[in-house]
């Protein structure tokens, strides 16, 4: 009884202080433990999330809503599961980070060899609480706060290796491009503040639906700058330049976690706030008007752009901005009951495949040292595992029947034919097939294309082998049998 | 009065802003920014809001940017070259300058707030200080908190990439 009063009604808070502890305690053990091993220190990272990742689990109750934090905070199912989400892809990354060693030490200067690795695997946990606060976010100024936290800490993995001119690159584009799209949210949320005043996502359209028609001008202005910012965060067309340079710079498993969790916190807040703004039938036609138009672009943008790539990282990147096409046909269906479980759905077909494709491309790119479509050449008989491995996340991305991204994109086309959507669907069906061409043309290139000079068999080690086994069969055994993946969205 | 102040101060804010863009060495660019947030602390204390109009010189103008003049000094950076003005760039961030200028207008021109009267403030601002702390701490206690750990990953940034080359 004690115990469970102890327990019981606990502060969800605490889960995303816990991986900010976790995080603090190894920036503490990193500097003060002399001879420390950086492997010791991922895998410590590794465990302490995996049990807060279990502990989501626990029956937290939502704050008390005389609580100041209730009015930023929420605890709801969507929450739940992009809290799961982060932690998840986290884990990944990091594991991810961890064949990467070797590069990492090649690439940082410091006064003796390895310094700078931890830090390595100490940042995405910083990230990984910022985009818990972030997907909890119902308020304007914690959305900007855990988005600006969650930025800062990109910029930094961003430049991680600031020796290598691409890197740097990057780091530059995207601290650029991204402090001006803070600047379009910001404007934005002064806007939409001084109209409605209220800062809270929640309240949003209870405060528009007693506005006089004439507000409408100045609400819409502010909706539009934000939605700018939010376009550039999930990579929609207009606002994609950025992708695909920082995708090919950033340190490949930084490009992962960009690729999936930064995306997916955009999304998050982008269902927030248009479901907000659905409930207004007048501003509901605007803004399906917009998000359709978006939609429609960054498919056919990220589709066709992407046929042309020679590079194993920038064809990701335009990959990527074909599958955000992909999710906002499902959020132009919002109203339909199942669009929440299919962007869910999606998001997690999503985590599973881009992590897998980058993490061959990290292996095999690293034997090489370049992540060019040739350097996959033949792959077939220097390491038959990869190719297999990379086939089958082509394939899941490709959206093929019998992988989780089948199951994803079935979601997405049937949300999007509940709301008679049908030119988008057939848009829809035209970005599939191309997007057919040009997974497959890394398929083409590792069965049926040689080696090329100077390459030579790949080992895989026994764990990666088994990290890159158990994301390869997830993909194959959720795609046959998807049940235990709904049970993950109750 | 206040009116007139509020032009007089945005109009030097815009006037120095637009010097941090245009000017080329990196000092003058510097000490247009110093001047632009010494006039947006006037038009804090023109609304009353004494202590972030304090803050704003103390901190933002005053130790930040100092800091920001020190470095540009250290690191002794020339003035940046007169590259050629590129004419499809300069077309291009013309028009898209112009068309945002244009729409703000038209919100502006259609929205109700300029012809509503806006009620003046509750609470005198007398005791600003004591209002800034408590809504600070107690209602913006969970964002406050976020912005901690942001301050913490910009230090452990900054130690990373300023960190000695071995050569």
């Amino acid at each position: 009884m004690l115990l469970a009063d102890l327990f019981y009604p606990v502060n969800p808070l605490y889960l995303e202080f816990s991986v900010v502890l976790l995080g603090l305690a190894l920036l503490v053990v990193e500097a003060f433990v002399p001879g420390c091993s950086k492997k010791a220190l991922a895998l410590i990272g590794v465990t302490g999330l995996l049990l807060i990742l279990l502990a989501t689990w626990l029956p937290w109750q939502p704050l008390d809503p005389s609580m100041a934090s209730a009015h930023f905070y929420t605890w709801d199912a969507l929450a739940l599961f992009f809290k799961r989400f982060m932690i998840v892809m986290t884990i990944l990354t990091m594991l991810m980070s961890l064949p990467f060693v070797p590069s990492i030490e090649r690439s940082i200067p410091g006064e003796k060899s390895g310094s700078g690795v931890g830090e390595f695997f100490i940042l995405p946990i910083f990230a990984c609480a910022s985009l818990m606060w972030l997907v909890s976010a119902v308020n304007f100024i914690m959305l900007f706060v855990s988005l600006e936290c969650l930025s800062i800490v990109l910029y930094v993995a961003i430049t991680y290796f600031r020796n290598d001119s691409k890197s740097l690159e990057a780091g530059t584009k995207y601290l650029i491009l991204s402090a001006l799209a803070t600047g379009f949210l910001v404007y934005g949320i002064a806007w939409i503040f001084g109209t409605t005043g209220t800062m809270s996502i929640n309240e949003l359209s209870k405060a528009i639906a007693g506005l006089p028609l004439s507000s409408l001008t100045p609400l819409l202005f502010g909706i539009g700058l934000i939605l700018v910012a939010f376009c550039f965060k999930i990579g929609a067309v207009p606002f994609q330049f950025w992708l695909p340079d920082v995708y090919q710079g950033a340190p490949t498993p930084i490009t992962a976690f960009l690729s999936v969790a930064s995306k997916a916190g955009g999304f998050v807040i982008l269902l927030r706030l248009l479901e907000q703004l659905y409930t207004i039938p007048l501003l509901a036609k605007k803004m399906s008007v917009i998000v359709l138009a978006l939609a429609v672009m960054t498919l056919l943008f990220g589709n066709l752009a992407a046929m042309a790539q020679s590079n194993m990282k920038r064809l990701l990147a335009y990959s990527s901005i074909a599958h955000t096409g992909y999710l906002l046909m499902a959020v132009v269906s919002i109203g339909a009951p199942l669009m929440g479980m299919a962007i869910q759905c999606y998001l997690a077909a999503y985590l599973l495949m881009t992590s897998l494709a980058f993490l061959v491309l990290l292996i095999v790119s690293q034997k090489l040292s370049n992540d060019e479509l040739y350097s996959f050449q033949g792959l077939h008989q220097r390491s038959p595992f990869l190719a297999c491995a990379m086939t089958i996340a082509m394939a899941s991305l490709a959206g093929l029947p019998l992988t989780i991204g089948f199951i994803g994109k079935l979601f997405v086309f049937e949300v999007a034919l509940q709301q008679r959507h049908y030119g988008l669907v057939v848009i829809g069906s035209i970005s599939v097939v191309a997007g057919l061409y040009y997974y497959l043309k890394v398929v083409r290139a590792m069965y049926w294309q040689q080696p090329s000079e100077g390459a030579y068999p790949i080992v895989v080690s026994k764990k990666i082998g088994c990290l890159i086994g158990a994301l390869a069969g997830g993909i194959v055994v959720l795609g046959i049998y998807p049940a235990p993946l709904f049970f993950l969205f109750k | 009065m206040q009116l007139t102040l509020f032009w007089i101060f945005s109009l030097l804010m815009i006037l120095f802003a637009l010097g941090v863009v245009s000017l080329r060495s990196p000092i003058s660019c510097a000490l247009s920014l110093v001047g632009s947030f010494l006039a947006l602390a006037a038009l804090f204390v023109t609304l009353d809001a004494f202590f972030i109009g304090i803050i704003q010189v103390l901190v933002a103008a005053g130790a930040v940017m100092v800091l920001f003049l020190f470095i540009i000094m250290l690191l002794n950076l020339q003035a940046e070259e007169r590259r050629p003005v590129k004419l499809s760039a300069m077309v291009g961030a013309g028009a898209i300058i112009f068309c945002f200028i244009k729409l703000l207008a038209e919100v502006i021109a259609a929205s109700p707030l300029l012809s509503r009267p806006i009620p003046l403030l509750q609470e005198t601002a007398t005791n600003d200080i004591a209002m800034i702390g408590t809504t600070l701490f107690r209602s913006f206690n969970l964002p406050f908190q976020i912005i901690g750990v942001l301050l913490l990953v910009a230090t452990v940034g900054v130690v990373l990439l300023s960190r000695r080359t071995l050569k």
